[in-house]
């Protein structure tokens, strides 16, 4: 396994523009490895360097750490983190240096590039030579910008599960270079860590212990995920929301009572516990409160 | 084996790669062929994540999509073997393999399954997933499993779609990509469940159904029913037969 040094060029947290989510492991935690049986531990390798990457600037594992994590990764020179919504609205939320605001900005400005085409597709779209005859017939516009400020390759991931779909991870290179396949798989895991990162704010919000939710939740999604999706689409209809919230609000259920999420989703999916829009008394308006059925 | 049936099969599932095709109805729809055609009790397609974790995207019914997870579980049997080695793993006797997968054999047998046959899906070096055909004993001979072996490879291909160009970096997005449709429409069948109080079997046969009799991608169909824009109208909340 590739040993990991952090680049010390690396830009810290007063690049990123929004509140830590407090998703995650708290500073100074010991992480135990999320990997049981069949995994291998990309994932939990690298959950264990955000983790890391956080506890050492004292402060909750957050989406900086990620795109931190994902430059160091995948061995690129920057990343910037755009949170979209359908319906046109775009947020840069976190960017780990000058260039990477930059190319972020131009995306947004145009209204064209990797990002705005990996977010469309639902698909990552790597451009490793933003020179290329291809990238510019693609994105006239932002293609020569890009280059300009300096970023000779762009490769966008989006953050999504399923049909949420938040926003797209960027990583950008000062000289043209494809990624290495395993550089590739980390930038992948790592878009998949930082949208539960990303969810996990929202969680937060809610008010509940979240202290290793997001280290719960790589372990769970192992193996099980069909039953915690299925149950996702469920509890967005019993209480009328969308499905990313549908997914905080069996989270947050989950995490209060201490129960695992395919735990839980297992009951939902056999309509033994369902999910109302407003939390019974008796569970002191408790986050996701849901009643049980008999049969 | 019916050679007819067996190349209508092929032109079947070559018809349905076309451009823009929907992998995981594909899939399904691979999984419904062979074990229509080689005589099976049930089918499942595994692929790998970038986590390097197999995963399941597709099965003939839901039983058999419980019994490969109850594998990658315990991280043991036949498919994990296939996975792992990148070679074909035929148990025609399940009881004969109890002491080399002793969860998975009791499982299985408790299912009424008798035998199985796991088979890599390859790209060259690389094993991006498996497919596992179980059946009563004896299962299948060797002239099945090279049909077996060459659906498996349909499935490989259908996975990958940009043929042309196979760089290990797209392997992983194209794998990647089949993995969050996946996602996409188990949410989807969570919500017509609740929606048209139907168990998951149903609401998936229902959603396929739909987007068949609709002519849309199953994914975008999916997408609609969740985003609430395509409220599957009661009248076709009747579970059609898998007959296509």
């Amino acid at each position: 396994m590739r040993r990991l040094v952090y680049p010390d060029e690396l830009r810290e947290a007063g690049s990123c523009v929004t509140p830590e989510p407090a998703g995650g492991v708290g500073p100074g935690q010991r992480v135990s490895p999320v990997a049981e049986g069949p995994s291998d531990g990309h994932g939990a390798r690298l959950w264990g360097m955000v983790a890391e990457h956080a506890a050492g600037h004292g402060r909750h594992a957050g989406v900086a750490d990620a795109c931190a994590v994902a430059v160091a990764a995948a061995r690129v020179s920057g990343a910037g983190l755009t949170v979209m919504t359908p319906a046109d609205s775009a947020r840069v939320v976190c960017v780990t240096d000058d260039i990477s605001a930059r190319v972020e900005e131009l995306q947004l400005t145009f209204g064209e590039g990797p990002c705005m085409d990996a977010y469309a597709s639902g698909s990552p779209v790597l451009t490793p030579d933003l020179g290329s005859r291809e990238a510019f017939r693609r994105w006239p516009a932002f293609a020569p910008a890009a280059r300009e400020v300096g970023a000779a390759a762009v490769y966008a991931f989006p953050l999504q599960m399923g049909a949420v779909r938040l926003g797209v991870m960027d990583l950008y290179h000062v000289q043209p270079r494809s990624l290495e396949s395993g550089e590739l798989r980390d930038a992948l895991l790592l878009a998949d860590t930082t949208t539960l990162l990303l969810v996990g704010g929202e969680a937060a919000s809610l008010d509940h212990p979240d202290a290793g939710a997001v280290e719960g939740l790589l372990s769970e999604r192992e193996g099980y995920r069909a039953e915690i999706d299925q149950a996702t689409g469920m509890i967005s209809v019993q209480i009328s929301v969308g499905i990313d919230e549908a997914f905080v609000r069996l989270r947050a259920y989950a995490y209060a009572r201490d129960r695992s999420l395919t735990d839980v989703a297992r009951d939902v999916v056999a309509r033994r516990l369902r999910f109302s829009p407003d939390p019974p008394a008796d569970l002191g308006g408790q986050p996701g409160g849901a009643s049980h059925e008999d049969g | 084996m019916d050679s007819d049936r067996l190349s209508a099969a092929f032109v079947e599932l070559a018809d349905s790669l076309v451009a823009d095709f929907d992998v995981i109805d594909f899939l399904h729809l691979l999984t419904t062929r062979c074990t229509e055609l080689l005589d099976m009790s049930a089918t499942g397609v595994l692929l790998v994540d970038p986590a390097g974790d197999l995963r399941v995207v597709a099965a003939s019914n839901e039983q058999v999509r419980l019994l490969e997870l109850f594998q990658l579980q315990n991280d043991q049997g036949p498919c994990l073997d296939c996975f792992r080695s990148g070679q074909q793993v035929n148990v025609t006797e399940l009881s004969s393999a109890a002491p080399r997968w002793p969860q998975f054999v009791a499982q299985a047998q408790q299912d009424g399954f008798g035998a199985v046959t796991a088979l890599p899906m390859r790209l060259r070096e690389q094993v991006i997933g498996a497919l596992n055909l179980f059946s009563p004993a004896p299962g299948l001979d060797l002239a099945d499993i090279r049909i077996a072996q060459s659906l498996a490879d349909v499935a490989t291909i259908a996975v990958l779609q940009h043929r042309a160009n196979l760089k290990a970096d797209t392997v992983v997005v194209q794998l990647q990509t089949a993995l969050n449709s996946r996602v996409l429409i188990e949410q989807a069948k969570g919500v017509l469940a609740e929606r048209l109080n139907l168990d998951m079997d149903q609401a998936f046969t229902t959603l396929r159904g739909h987007a068949r009799t609709h002519n849309r991608k199953l994914s975008d169909l999916a997408r609609a029913v969740i985003a609430g824009t395509d409220d599957l109208t009661p009248a076709r909340a009747t579970p059609t037969p898998e007959s296509d």
